[in-house]
């Protein structure tokens, strides 16, 4: 019984590692609701940004980077662009975490915005400069959109499910 | 001034160098792994192709496992679609196979006539659409990414798969193996942004480059001529040019779209395709 709740409790902590490589094996895009893809966000992104800033030791930074690697390899992009991007994402947030005296939700969000910004910078410059791949400027840019749109919601599940194991 | 650059280059070198309490790695550490990676994969250094076609194919494969809930799920609403859709296409073939039993006969004298006028030409049917080289593949992914419209295939550099081999499904072209691995491939859709294919137009015999948008209903056809003005149901076949593709192979068909414009889309639609054929150019018939 012991080692039940022990095993039970570490994959309780492991879910946002597993939904994070979950995510990077396997992309899922829902119906288009006329021509904007709304359900086109990157929940990878909502997912370290949420982690780093609030549950830094939930989610590691090797973790991140082989999440991207594994990313690259199903879009086919050259090797270590999301991993460089995520990391960059990361970076922007430990520096927020640090740098953030009161956390609320709201200045989370908007602080989301130059820390997508960044990420996608390096994106760009790394596919635009390292790779012969031509891609969808209006769909990154949707995408980016509906990541940030899509924040709050996942930042309530998260701290929802955050507080349910911190109960057990 | 001088205090505030100091707090930030003090927070950034903390970012970037701090571990916490359970990270095995630093930032700092880990960025220099991603540029390095990116750096080695971009100058394609010989020990780096053999392990990113490893890479692929483990990655590949658990990916495969990882889409199969939404697969089923995708084959249940598509066979629950089909069912209604089989019986009303039922009431109407019925209809349409007593009109066809009418152009039989008509399609006959064409075709012996077809093949007359090809023989004084020299161009014969089994000359231009002979088999040389094909094998068959499974598609064992097909996931939309906003960057390149490909699916992946079971068979790789092992059972004799190229890059720049040309993709069939049901005789109609799919694209080209843009990436081999050892036992998997990725084939770059003609959908995709950059896939371009010199065509022809059936009837005026125009030449022109499709090109792909990303939309598999909205292909672009360039370098057509200034007063060129494209009707709806063209035909748009494959012209031969640069010598890889055998001319005269279906790809797309123009089409009247809502807004009375002319759209241009693929006769094979790559998202039902399950099994595929990987050629050297030349259609399998």
């Amino acid at each position: 019984m012991y080692y039940f709740i022990i095993i039970k409790k570490k994959l309780f902590r492991s879910l946002p590692i597993l939904i994070l490589y979950f995510f990077s094996f396997y992309h899922f895009q829902a119906p288009e609701v006329g021509k904007i893809g709304v359900f086109s966000f990157n929940v990878q992104m909502i997912l370290i940004y949420f982690y780093v800033l609030k549950f830094p030791d939930d989610l590691g930074f090797g973790n991140i980077f082989l999440a991207g690697i594994i990313n690259d390899a199903v879009i086919g992009i050259p090797l270590g662009t999301t991993s460089l991007s995520y990391l960059t994402l990361s970076l922007f947030t430990t520096y927020i975490r640090n740098s953030t005296i009161r956390a609320i939700m709201t200045t989370e969000w908007f602080t989301f915005i130059p820390a997508l910004f960044f990420s996608n910078l390096v994106y760009l410059i790394i596919i635009n400069n390292f790779s012969n791949v031509s891609f969808f400027y209006l769909e990154l840019l949707q995408n980016t959109f509906f990541t940030f749109l899509f924040f709050p919601l996942f930042h309530y599940i998260f701290n929802q499910y955050q507080r349910l194991i911190s109960k057990e | 001034m001088a205090d505030h650059r100091d707090d930030f280059i003090i927070a950034i070198r903390y970012a970037l160098l701090k571990k916490g309490a359970k990270q095995k790695f630093s930032l700092f550490f880990l960025i220099l792994l991603s540029i390095s990676i990116i750096t080695l994969d971009k100058f394609e250094f010989s020990f780096m192709s053999p392990v990113r076609a490893t890479l692929n194919d483990i990655v590949y494969h658990i990916s495969v496992a990882s889409a199969q809930p939404e697969k089923l799920r995708r084959s249940l609403v598509q066979k629950t679609k089909q069912h209604y859709y089989i019986l009303n296409e039922n009431k109407f073939l019925k209809k349409e196979m007593e009109f066809l039993k009418k152009q039989k006969f008509n399609n006959a004298f064409l075709l012996s006539e077809n093949q007359a006028l090809k023989k004084a030409l020299d161009f014969s049917a089994t000359k231009s659409f002979e088999r040389e080289f094909s094998i068959n593949a499974k598609v064992i992914l097909d996931q939309r990414s906003p960057y390149l419209k490909s699916i992946l295939i079971n068979k790789g550099t092992n059972s004799g798969v190229k890059k720049g081999m040309t993709v069939f499904s049901s005789d109609y072209l799919m694209g080209t193996v843009i990436e081999t691995n050892f036992i998997s491939s990725r084939v770059l859709l003609l959908s995709d942004l950059n896939s371009k294919l010199p065509v022809f137009l059936s009837e005026s015999s125009t030449n022109a480059i499709l090109e792909g948008t990303g939309k598999k209903n909205k292909l672009r056809l360039n370098y057509l001529p200034e007063t060129f003005i494209i009707e709806p149901n063209v035909i748009i076949f494959t012209s031969g040019k640069g010598g890889y593709l055998t001319p005269g192979i279906p790809v797309a068909i123009s089409y009247l779209g809502k807004k009375n414009n002319i759209l241009i889309k693929l006769l094979g639609d790559p998202d039902q395709a399950l099994y595929v054929n990987v050629t050297n150019g030349q259609i399998n018939q």
